[in-house]
């Protein structure tokens, strides 16, 4: 598998940002400013992370998310994603802020508070596969899933 | 309930005396824990044992009245058919995007303000995820990084001793207020073994108040969080009931000796009165500092008050700990506030709300009203405090008032000790008095031209309780109640007396003065009450030094 | 009459040359005869037919509500539809059937338009090639055109025609398949990082990914908020305009789109692109990008040189690094928003029943797929307390930088950026499958996901056949909002190219119309 690596121009630290240059070509005469050769490459294979993940924090992450990993492949597979996403640190980002989204600049748009939905009990029921009376059903409580080790063999049986 | 907090003026006891004589333990949570008044801790008592300082802080949420929900067009109210009052939003239905209501804002906005807080001009929204049936969409919208309001106060007063005749005024820090979304409700069906759903109440909009934990008793607690709720009644930004989940109160429990670093501290949730507030509170306080006196710790951990056994248990621990993963809600942009100032020139009006606009508007508050009626009316502190905590009891004694000669200061007996234990006894509120403030009034008018004794007066209320329609002057006619002004019968009635009661003449004209009054009793039993004790007082004078 | 574009058969309603029931069952029928394309997951039949009915009324009352009036148009299936299954291509939500419509949808039904059905994607729209949902992958139209079959090579003797299909690109590979295969006039993707100019590009149609804020989500189930948008694919830019023009505006169910007033507009037919200056971002050339497509853009380049525009070589320094923040961002976003499938309210419900919380395990486990279920993990992971500021924070800086990039080139005075789709023409799926989803994703986003995170508008011009007799296409990028300068441009610029229409034999037995369509020099 190939993963997507990082130009070997770049170091840890990051470079300074290259200002934008103009080529300018005149009409009709050099050949157009399409480069010839790719900008950048894809880096070296980064080392293994300091950190792996461990048992307790997949343990812990399936908890949170409530989706289990199954297998080895789903552990390496998240392994490979974390190792992916540290190439974030070759970045140089000192002093900038952090984007939540493009629209940070406009400001929230306010309802007024009228009254205009709801009152359809039914139409939402019927989505819903288990049903009593007019109310969702779940199972009891928040009974905590088994650890880890005991999850094989829960799997294997439910 | 009616009257303000009792006070705290009395030392940390511990849950049973050591020492000499047979202990015998007071069952647990039921002995009145106190602070100082001052809020620290008070010098080691008896048993020489060194001081504990409790602190107490508190997140309070409270249901914002508004028509609609927080994010979403659906109607907020308390009691309707399960599920009837949900939009696709609050059924998380995939899709639906939330959409901020203004009300909930400006309620914010309003809130913030009379509990001084600064309003951010710009807040931001966040989700905060945890698995729950009663909340759909896996995460709760709430402000975690910049909330509307932040660094308030809020004062309370507190009577130091039971004589309620001394109040001190205490604040407590208000470290934010955040908007955010309430959830729905489970109903735990164990016979069947499973939970029922009902999001009727899932997005309904609300403010968390947090309070620093400035507090140190139980009795600090329930005063604050009273005072908050008028102040949000008041207001109208929450009907803050709190029998009906518009006001909801979770305590930050902890306890250290002075000097020390803060104890580790514990949560205590499902409080459903001011009155378990407080109890919750000192049991809390009290079980902490009876585990570390006798070498155990206290874990951070959530406990639920049991209001039947009145003590606090370890709500069931879930597995590993909580990671809300905060992120930054997509769906919201950021929140803009304006003043007189930065207010834009063309914007659609809707869509601005103007901090200073609303800080004009904002109605008296409970403070500055409680003042108000001690200075027009020359009643006590207490007293104003008394009438702000019921309902509409302010209105009522400002009606008698304005109805009746008698003076305010002897009105406000009537309406506290008479009207007010009327009510209690039978569960009515004001509004549900079937004597109305014209009635009172009335019947006050009446004592005040001295046309019937003040016994007398007891006597009509007690009929006019029971809401026939009477007027007070009908039922003083009609049971003969009016004070006998001719004076010759009245005469007649005390030397009727005074020749029954030889023994006590004689006693009295020996110089034994207060035999006088069993007379007076006496000439009051003939008339029925019907006499005037100042002028029988006189007239028996009268004969008696003749 | 199918191959025409979306204003010459709107013009031919109009004139009455054919009715809106004709063309419904035109297509209809077409749908059925190419549904080995599997482009399709739910074909509306009954209700498509109802529609065109009440649009022959109008016609007939000479009332039609406007251009799209009578217009069959396709809608991925993400978008909620009113009565018609909503899948996103997942098992999580197979038979789900949304009670109300997304507001993308309901403008295009208000307008008088066909609902022809729901298209095939990605599950949950993550992927880029439309062969990770649960209906199976989309087949591009294009593996069975004639131009294709030209030029076929087998590479050995296992391989035959039947069994070499390309992809179509993804994540809207069935919307984008759909109007390649002529089965529709228009139809709606969506666009988080790619998902409708990369299968446009590959299907040889137009794919607008218009600016963040412009048309309104509500409705359109989401894989990250912040960046996601309603994509347009039709046959032509002129099409794109008109789509668009019924599609834009503020949204009141939507807080993230603009309140400004939006007016629909017109192309014009002539357009001067010598006061213009195109923008050519040199980290656009990416690693992996085929001799072919860079002398396609090198030859676009020209074109507008020639033609007077000032075209000058720019910098987007970040765009290496847009996949990696993408893959935190979207994720952890991801994470979030598939928080809420848990069988209670809605979709798959698992019958384990022990606790809430083991049935909510067991029922994601059997409701997403592995690619789902491996992005809600990773997402999670981020967004752990420990790990926020080192991932997520992080990753929302690089986009800033990212924006930042975007911005500083606008401000320099460029108009338009002008870059490729695609890193190379669609592979054969067996080819496709080699490489796991994420890897994929990784690699066929990098020309594309940038515009994304800027929230910019872009748009895929068809351009010429590859030498496999592939579709190839470029991309422009333009200024928030600036929609209509955008397809200014590319209006021009496909004028020029005068890029092939598909050959498919199927089309061409349906279609008995005298409609034909310039297919002279291509641009290659």
């Amino acid at each position: 598998m190939r993963a997507l690596r990082l130009g070997r121009w770049l170091q840890a630290g990051g470079l300074p940002v290259p200002p934008a240059r103009a080529v300018l070509t005149a009409p009709g005469t050099s050949p157009a400013p399409v480069p010839p050769r790719p900008a950048w490459q894809h880096g070296e294979p980064r080392p293994t992370p300091q950190q792996k993940v461990t048992v307790e924090v997949l343990d812990h992450l399936e908890h949170l998310a409530l989706v289990d990993f199954r297998d080895a492949e789903g552990v390496e597979r998240l392994q490979k994603a974390i190792q992916f996403a540290d190439q974030l640190r070759d970045v140089n980002t000192d002093g900038v802020e952090p984007m939540d989204s493009v629209l940070e600049d406009r400001c929230l748009y306010l309802r007024d508070d009228d009254v205009t939905e709801g009152n359809c009990t039914n139409e939402l029921l019927k989505n819903a596969r288990e049903k009593v009376e007019e109310y969702f059903v779940a199972p009891p409580g928040n009974i905590p899933l088994p650890k880890l080790e005991e999850r094989e063999t829960f799997l294997q049986s439910s | 309930m009616a009257v303000a907090a009792r006070g705290c003026g009395g030392v940390w006891r511990r849950a049973w005396q050591r020492g000499a004589g047979g202990p015998s333990p007071a069952p647990r949570g039921q002995r009145a824990v106190a602070c100082n008044a001052r809020g620290g801790a008070v010098p080691a008592g008896k048993s020489g044992l060194a001081p504990w300082e409790p602190v107490v802080g508190l997140e309070i949420h409270a249901q914002i009245s508004s028509n609609s929900k927080l994010f979403s067009g659906s109607q907020v109210q308390f009691a309707a058919p399960p599920n009837s009052l949900v939009s696709f939003f609050d059924a998380s239905l995939p899709g639906t995007l939330p959409v901020l209501n203004r009300r909930c804002v400006e309620a914010a906005v309003m809130t913030g303000l009379a509990l001084n807080c600064s309003i951010n001009k710009k807040s931001l929204f966040d989700r905060k995820h945890y698995f729950y049936a009663d909340l759909p969409a896996g995460y709760q919208i709430t402000q975690q990084r910049v909330p509307i309001a932040v660094n308030g106060s809020l004062s309370y007063s507190l009577c130091i001793d039971n004589k309620m005749s001394q109040m001190v005024t205490k604040t407590v820090r208000i470290k934010q207020i955040q908007l955010e979304q309430d959830s729905g409700k489970s109903l735990h069906d164990d016979t069947r073994s499973q939970t029922l759903v009902d999001l009727n109440r899932a997005g309904v909009g609300l403010m968390e108040v947090v309070m620093e934990p400035d507090m140190c008793c139980g009795e600090e607690a329930a005063a604050a969080v009273r005072e908050l709720q008028l102040i949000l009644q008041t207001l109208g930004s929450s009907q803050a009931v709190m029998a009906e989940g518009q006001l909801r109160v979770d305590a930050n429990v902890s306890v250290h000796h002075p000097g020390e670093p803060y104890g580790v501290r514990t949560e205590v949730k499902n409080i459903n009165s001011i009155r378990f507030l407080a109890k919750a509170v000192d049991y809390e306080i009290q079980r902490q500092i009876e585990e570390l006196e006798s070498g155990g710790t206290i874990l951070n951990e959530t406990r639920a008050f049991d209001s039947k056994l009145g003590c606090t248990v370890p709500m069931r621990d879930k597995e590993g700990k909580q990671d809300y993963r905060f992120m930054p809600e997509p769906n919201l942009p950021p929140l803009i506030l304006y003043d007189a100032k930065s207010l834009p020139a063309n914007m659609n009006h809707q869509q601005v709300v103007n901090i200073d606009l609303i800080h004009e508007r904002l109605p008296d508050l409970p403070s500055v009203k409680r003042a108000k009626l001690v200075e027009r009316y020359g009643i006590l502190p207490e007293h104003s405090f008394t009438l702000l905590n019921e309902d509409g009891l302010t209105e009522f004694f400002e009606n008698v008032v304005k109805q009746t000669q008698m003076k305010p200061k002897k009105v406000i007996g009537w309406i506290l000790n008479d009207l007010l234990s009327y009510l209690k006894q039978h569960s009515l509120t004001v509004k549900e008095s079937p004597v109305s403030s014209f009635l009172l009034a009335d019947l006050l008018n009446l004592l005040e031209k001295k046309e019937i004794s003040s016994t007398a007066a007891k006597q009509v209320l007690a009929e006019l309780w029971k809401g026939e329609g009477k007027t007070p002057l009908e039922i003083v006619k009609e049971k003969k109640l009016e004070l006998i002004q001719d004076q010759k019968e009245l005469e007649q009635i005390c030397q009727a007396v005074i020749d029954g009661q030889e023994n006590e003449v004689m006693a009295i004209k020996a110089g034994n003065l207060k035999v006088l009054n069993k007379l007076i009793g006496l000439v009051q039993r003939e008339t029925r009450g019907r006499s005037n004790p100042v002028v029988v007082k006189q007239l028996l004078e009268k004969k008696l030094s003749q | 009459m199918l191959r025409a574009s979306l204003r010459e058969v709107s013009a031919a309603l109009k004139e009455g040359h054919v009715t809106p029931t004709e063309l419904c069952q035109r297509c209809l029928s077409l749908i059925k005869s190419t549904k080995f394309l599997n482009a399709y997951i739910t074909v509306a039949e009954e209700t498509a037919l109802k529609q065109a009915e009440e649009s022959e009324k109008r016609y007939r009352r000479g009332q039609p509500l406007g251009v799209l009036d009578g217009i069959p148009i396709a809608v991925k299936d993400n978008f909620n539809t009113a009565g018609i299954e909503t899948t996103c291509a997942s098992n999580m939500l197979k038979g789900y059937i949304s009670p109300y419509n997304a507001t993308a949808v309901q403008k295009l039904l208000d307008q008088g338009a066909v609902l022809l059905g729901k298209t095939n994607l990605d599950e949950f729209a993550m992927g880029s090639g439309s062969t990770d949902g649960v209906f199976g992958p989309v087949r591009n139209p294009w593996s069975y055109s004639r131009q294709y079959k030209e030029k076929f090579v087998p590479k050995s003797h296992s391989q035959d025609e039947k069994s070499n299909w390309v992809i179509t690109g993804g994540s809207s590979g069935g919307s984008a398949a759909a109007v390649s295969s002529f089965t529709c006039f228009a139809a709606l993707g969506s666009d988080t990082g790619g998902s409708t100019r990369n299968p446009a590009a590959h299907c040889g149609v137009v794919g607008l990914k218009p600016t963040y804020g412009l048309i309104s989500r509500h409705g359109l189930i989401p894989l990250v908020n912040s960046m996601d948008v309603p994509g347009i694919l039709t046959r032509c830019v002129d099409d794109a305009a008109v789509v668009l023009g019924s599609l834009a505006g503020h949204d009141p169910k939507d807080s993230t789109t603009i309140q400004d007033d939006f007016k629909p507009f017109e192309l014009p037919n002539v357009a001067d692109v010598s006061k213009l200056s195109i923008g050519i971002p040199k980290e656009y050339h990416a690693p992996g990008l085929s001799s072919e497509i860079l002398a396609l853009w090198s030859k676009a380049a020209d074109l507008f040189k020639n033609a007077g525009a000032k075209v000058i070589e720019v910098s987007l320094p970040h765009t290496c690094y847009s996949i990696v923040c993408y893959h935190v961002l979207c994720t952890a976003e991801v994470a979030s928003n598939m928080a809420r499938f848990d069988g209670l309210e809605y979709g798959h419900r698992s019958d384990m029943n022990k606790s809430t919380e083991s049935m909510y395990a067991a029922t994601r486990r059997e409701g997403f797929n592995d690619v789902v279920r491996g992005r809600i993990l990773s997402g999670n992971y981020f967004l752990l307390k420990q790990n926020y500021e080192n991932y997520f924070i992080k990753a929302q800086k690089v986009r800033r930088l990212i924006a930042n990039d975007f911005v500083k080139v606008f401000r320099s005075g460029v108009d338009i950026l002008l870059t490729p789709t695609t890193l190379c023409d669609a592979v054969p799926y067996m080819e496709f499958i080699k490489e796991d989803n994420r890897t994929r994703s990784a690699q066929d986003d990098i020309l594309t996901q940038a515009a994304n995170m800027a929230g910019l508008p872009a748009i895929n011009v068809p351009t010429a056949l590859s030498e496999r007799g592939l579709p190839i296409g470029l991309q422009f990028i333009g200024r928030s909002f600036q929609e209509k300068q955008l397809l200014t441009v590319a209006k021009w610029f496909e004028k020029q190219v005068k890029f092939p229409m598909i050959q498919l034999e199927e089309v061409k037995r349906h279609d008995h119309d005298a409609f034909q369509h310039q297919k002279s020099a291509s641009f290659s």
